[in-house]
């Protein structure tokens, strides 16, 4: 059977994405390796004025309630937390790839945004109940970007995904990654995987976005930050934060007991949380 | 024609005509809807979480998130619409507590919310007529106060009534 996806012209359309800037880019290695220090993240912010720009405007936005105007970095990244950064970073480099409404799932325009976001917020929270020492924000980056794969799979998807949604009811396919698998012979976790890859991602990031479905497939040192990311994301479609037709059809990989302790009142506590800082920070990166 | 949007933790009714109480993505979280044939007000609560006793101030700040505050929350709304303020001959109708493809108890807050509403609904003498919950589909849903009927939508799976 033919596949309904022409996977050398995803090839191409990942070919012409404009690349991450240096800034965003060293941004993203830096926090990356869990050593770093908030001084590294403050001297690659200085230096990209755009990027100071918007990370001022977001400090300064009536969310954070703050009564005297913030006009340095150093103390706009200390109110924020590196996050709040990485998020602004990524959304200036991606462009309308986050914003454009994604036809294959039926979702609005913004929702792979919401999502990501909520997904990077969850997946912190998830990592706050680590059995071992956990780089929390590398957790948030790889939530932020772990779906990118859809903004581009998505346009060529869009024909098959009621087929997908059929195939899911007959129990012909076990969840929606294995029905993109089987109708497009590919699915937007390889997607986000090759659009990593070409952005020149830190391994840590690209592996999340290759296996946040399966994370038990990641080597054994990536596992602790998939299975995060796997559990983040999850949170975010059961607080009815997902990406349109294909919410909630995935597969909860239970391996995840082996990095964290979580317990009904634990998960309550994420749901909540994540809730409660998502409404915040979606609010200070809109009114950019 | 005036819409009511119910984002997560609120709850509110209406009775005027043409009103319409609508909330969306539901994913885990549930609609509580209660209808009053008698003064034709409608109202509905967007419940999170089963328990309140998990976090007070929240709790406090926004009692609608929780099944066991959001639901008596509910039923003095529709008492200041002119509803028996004990809830007696209210209809009611739940939607949504859907959970992602597992069996793992840890993740089915959906089922947990369905169940603490139901419990809470016992306490007042009341039951669900109808309720389309579970499975592993996101809701939207809306109750329009000129027909009293509670219309769901899903991407995917378009729109049916409950």
């Amino acid at each position: 059977m033919s596949k309904v996806v022409d996977r050398e012209a995803v090839r191409q359309a990942i070919e012409k994405l404009p690349l991450f800037s240096s800034a965003a880019l060293q941004l993203l290695q830096v926090i990356s390796d869990p050593d770093h220090e908030l001084e590294d993240v403050v001297k690659i912010v200085k230096f990209d004025s755009a990027l100071t720009m918007r990370v001022l405007k977001a400090v300064n936005s009536p969310v954070y309630g703050l009564v005297k105007e913030v006009t340095s970095i150093d103390r706009a990244l200390s109110y924020l937390g590196e996050r709040m950064v990485v998020s602004i970073a990524v959304q200036e480099n991606t462009g309308p790839l986050f914003s454009k409404p994604l036809d294959g799932y039926q979702s609005e325009p913004g929702g792979l945004w919401r999502h990501d976001l909520f997904t990077a917020i969850a997946s912190r929270e998830v990592a706050r109940y680590a059995k071992g020492n956990f780089d929390l924000d590398l957790a948030f980056t790889g939530g932020l970007l772990h779906d990118i794969g859809k903004s581009i799979f998505a346009t060529f998807w869009k024909d098959a995904s009621l087929e997908a949604l059929g195939q899911i009811e007959q129990g012909i396919v076990s969840d929606y990654l294995m029905a993109e698998q089987d109708l497009a012979g590919l699915d937007h976790t390889e997607v986000g995987y090759e659009m990593a890859r070409h952005w020149q991602l830190p391994e840590s990031l690209q592996a999340v976005i290759l296996h946040h479905h399966h994370p038990a497939e990641a080597i054994e040192c990536m596992q602790p930050l998939v299975y995060a990311v796997h559990v983040g994301d999850i949170v975010s479609m059961m607080a009815g934060c997902d990406t349109g037709s294909d919410g909630l059809k995935y597969q909860l990989d239970p391996g995840y007991q082996e990095f964290f302790n979580l317990s009904p009142n634990a998960l309550a506590e994420i749901v909540l949380n994540s809730e409660e800082e998502f409404s915040k920070a979606e609010a200070s990166l809109v009114s950019q | 024609m005036s819409q009511s949007i119910l984002g997560i933790g609120d709850y509110g009714a209406v009775k005027h005509p043409g009103g319409e109480v609508k909330t969306f993505a539901l994913g885990s979280c549930v609609a509580a809807i209660l209808l009053d044939p008698r003064t034709k007000a409608v109202g509905m609560v967007h419940v999170a979480l089963p328990d309140s006793s998990i976090n007070e101030a929240k709790a406090r700040q926004r009692p609608g998130y929780f099944a066991d505050l959001g639901l008596p929350l509910l039923i003095q709304e529709m008492a200041r619409l002119g509803s028996p303020g004990n809830g007696r001959g209210l209809v009611v109708k739940l939607v949504g507590g859907a959970s992602i493809m597992d069996h793992n108890d840890t993740f089915n807050i959906g089922k947990r919310n369905v169940l603490a509403l139901k419990k809470y609904l016992w306490a007042y003498g009341l039951g669900p007529l109808a309720e389309d919950v579970g499975g592993n589909h996101s809701r939207t849903v809306s109750v329009f106060v000129d027909t009293g009927k509670v219309i769901v939508n899903c991407p995917g799976r378009g729109q049916w009534e409950v």
